[in-house]
């Protein structure tokens, strides 16, 4: 257990890092038969999608922040070897973190599971969700429904409700008659337009919407439905999940009416689509952590084999051609594989990133470093009280504008309780995210909505204090115990690297699920 | 977790040992009555579930094998968790896996909830020409941490019901649940389901 030799030394390939697209195709090669060997150099699963105790979050974030340094960039191996090894930096995936305490006491670190990053909520429609069935890894996890979501207005300084299928419609109290009948109308034209488009292509029905129209931004095709902006923005922000502003002139991305139509779609069939799961939004227990591992024990299934607290220091190069044959990890063993597979943060030595398509890094610097998408500014805080009363999960939208003329982003909240075993009973986590240009932005954006939605003490005052100030003003907001705030750079990493395998070949049907793949399949 | 409903005991077990110690060859006597002499490492099995009939309940275990995971003790946190009974198993003609089951009853301790039940199997008994292990020496350990222990043989099927039968008698009965229980996604289409959805 200690000193880990590994064996065999040749895999078909080598994956870097157990973040949840890494995991995802560490199981996915696993089951098309493929050797795979997974590394981490952590001692825990998940990279940058795990759940960790307070205290590691905040030190990876910490650790996360610096740049790894790069020197000796490459250096011939001894004589005889027929290549040469080229070392690996990383590069900092976080920035700007700023953790602040303000509890008396101090916080159970152990009992919390922080997630560090996205996807935090899953509609049970997604693909996501889809893929998990598929693989097989939905019986090593559990989930819960987010109970509830609203909308932050600023008119109010209140939550509105975002009814999310027709009956809530109805039930809504928020809603007056006329913007019920807005909101059901809107509801009926989507799937008018997808039972027309369903059925036959030839029997044009007159409620299908016209492809012209479908190419036309969606904010616009809500304004000649005449809706007021309540109603517009809980469709535009709550359920198509926008983050820019649509109404700018100048919208970066405008959502066209086709996308839109597609989300409101996305939102109505992740309503009820689980027998127990009335909401359209899933959590995992223990945290989204829990989705990487979920893939590595799939992957380990179908032979996978693991090792954590495994750094990978060096790429091994032909040292004719300067093709990618190999990693050296830090126990100073060498192995091999076809191919590689890196966790977004390392820095791809260009040499080998510009060598023949055989080496996977090649492609995984040109999808995943140079196609960064921009930033996420995100925040976590906790406290001992929920946002609403009687609400334990729920996720808050504040559309653009909801907070300051100038916010162009919209931000997400996201109430977690402890009834999803992510902190000690008793106790609320919250993760805000917004994209941003720049970590001046992120910030503004998220401080704002922290500020709005909490009562922050100031620092160095005990909690007790700020807990008579909040009393005195009139929307009891939840006071901080804890919050940090960090921007995060967003990365991808995707590519169809065994085009002639399937992507994950369907496992056991459901009602087979106990015995898993089982016995019988085994060779 | 164990949870309970009408004399059902739902009960997460996980096994845990050295590589070759037979942990995969225990479950396999236990849920199919199979014995392989050249068991490969564990691939393809992920878990099984065995019923049996403990006293006043019916308890059905849902066993969790390592996945190789252990190989590199690389095991997540997600296979300890909610685990209602643990089986440590060491093979009786191999000193080193009785000291690496004493580690993996330490990780347990840190790991996994309190109140599991916890097994000490020393595997392979039918190998006493080559036992390194004395009987007694894993009885007195086993006493010491909370254990309780027994010698099997997966070959033989020695003891290999009862220490599952003794599981399920020791499983706590009315266990109020540590941790809140969530939903397993299951498949169906979500055509049928949206009906539901839309009241009228």
């Amino acid at each position: 257990m200690e000193e880990a030799i590994i064996e065999p030394t040749t895999f078909d390939l080598i994956v870097v890092g157990t973040g949840l697209p890494e995991s995802v195709i560490a199981a996915a090669a696993s089951s098309a038969g493929k050797t795979v060997l997974h590394l981490d150099p952590n001692p825990f699963y998940g990279g940058h999608f795990s759940s960790l105790p307070l205290h590691d979050l905040t030190s990876f974030l910490a650790s996360q922040s610096q740049p790894s340094d790069a020197r000796c960039p490459s250096s011939p191996q001894p004589d005889g070897s027929d290549h040469t090894s080229v070392h690996l930096a990383t590069r900092p995936l976080y920035s700007a973190l700023n953790v602040t305490s303000y509890s008396a006491e101090p916080l159970e670190s152990r009992k919390f599971n922080l997630d560090l990053a996205g996807p935090r909520v899953f509609f049970c429609a997604d693909s996501a969700v889809d893929l998990m069935l598929k693989s097989g890894t939905n019986q090593y996890m559990e989930f819960k429904n987010v109970d509830a979501s609203f909308v932050f207005d600023k008119n109010s300084g209140g939550l509105n409700s975002v009814p999310d299928s027709r009956s809530a419609i109805f039930k809504d109290t928020s809603l007056s008659y006329r913007e019920k009948n807005q909101l059901m109308s809107v509801f009926k034209l989507v799937q008018g337009h997808f039972e027309v488009a369903g059925s036959a292509e030839s029997d044009g029905g007159g409620r299908r919407i016209s492809r012209e129209d479908l190419q036309r931004p969606f904010a616009e095709f809500l304004n000649r439905m005449q809706l007021p902006q309540k109603i517009k923005s809980i469709i535009l922000y709550a359920i198509a999940m926008a983050d820019y502003d649509q109404d700018l002139e100048a919208c970066k991305d405008a959502l066209k009416t086709e996308d839109g139509l597609d989300r409101l779609a996305l939102y109505h069939s992740s309503v009820g689509r689980f027998p127990t799961a009335l909401g359209a939004l899933l959590y995992p227990l223990y945290g989204q952590g829990e989705l990487p591992q979920a893939f590595c024990r799939r992957a380990a299934v179908k032979g996978c084999l693991y090792v954590l607290r495994m750094p990978v220091l060096a790429l091994l190069a032909d040292k004719d051609t300067g093709s990618y044959k190999g990693v050296k990890l830090a126990s100073g063993q060498e192995l091999f594989s076809h191919r590689l597979v890196l966790d977004p943060s390392f820095k791809v030595p260009l040499p080998l990133a510009n060598s023949p398509p055989a080496s996977l890094q090649n492609s995984s610097h040109v999808v995943g470093l140079r196609d960064v998408q921009g930033k996420v500014a995100r925040g976590i805080c906790i406290t001992r009280s929920s946002l609403k009363p009687n609400v334990s999960s729920c996720l808050v939208i504040c559309p653009p504008r909801s907070l300051y003329p100038e916010q162009v982003m919209a931000i997400r909240v996201l109430q977690i309780s402890s009834n999803l075993a992510v902190c000690p009973s008793g106790m609320f986590v919250f993760y805000l995210s917004a994209l941003c240009e720049d970590a001046v932005e992120g910030k503004q954006l998220l401080e704002t909505a922290i500020s709005s939605l909490f009562s922050v003490p100031t620092s160095g005052s005990p909690e007790d204090t700020s807990a008579e100030q909040s009393e005195n003003t009139e929307v009891l907001k939840p006071t901080l115990l804890w919050g940090a705030v960090y921007i995060q750079e967003l990365t991808m990493l995707f590519q169809k690297m065994y085009p002639d395998e399937e992507f994950f070949p369907n496992t056991a049907s459901s009602d087979q699920i106990e015995d898993d793949s089982g016995l019988d399949h085994e060779t | 977790m164990a949870t309970i409903g009408h004399n059902n005991l739902n009960a997460k077990l996980v096994l845990l040992g050295d590589m070759g110690a037979g942990k995969s060859s225990l479950v396999l006597r236990f849920v199919k009555g199979q014995f392989l002499e050249f068991q490969e490492s564990t691939i393809g099995a992920a878990f099984f579930s065995q019923t049996l009939a403990a006293n006043d309940v019916t308890v059905k275990f849902e066993i969790w094998d390592t996945a190789g995971q252990e190989r590199y003790h690389s095991l997540a946190p997600m296979y300890y968790r909610g685990a209602a009974a643990a089986i440590i198993v060491y093979d009786i003609s191999n000193t080193d896996s009785f000291g690496r089951a004493k580690k993996w009853v330490q990780e347990l301790q840190k790991q996994g909830n309190p109140n599991m039940v916890m097994a000490l199997a020393g595997n392979k008994a039918d190998l006493e020409d080559r036992r390194k292990v004395t009987a007694e020496e894993a009885r007195v350990y086993a006493e010491e941490n909370g254990l309780f222990f027994m010698e099997t043989s997966a070959k033989t099927a020695l003891n290999v019901n009862d220490i599952f039968h003794e599981i399920a008698k020791k499983l706590p009965r009315a266990q109020p649940a540590q941790n809140p229980a969530g939903m397993v996604l299951v498949d169906r289409p979500p055509e049928g389901s949206r009906a539901t959805s839309c009241c009228s």
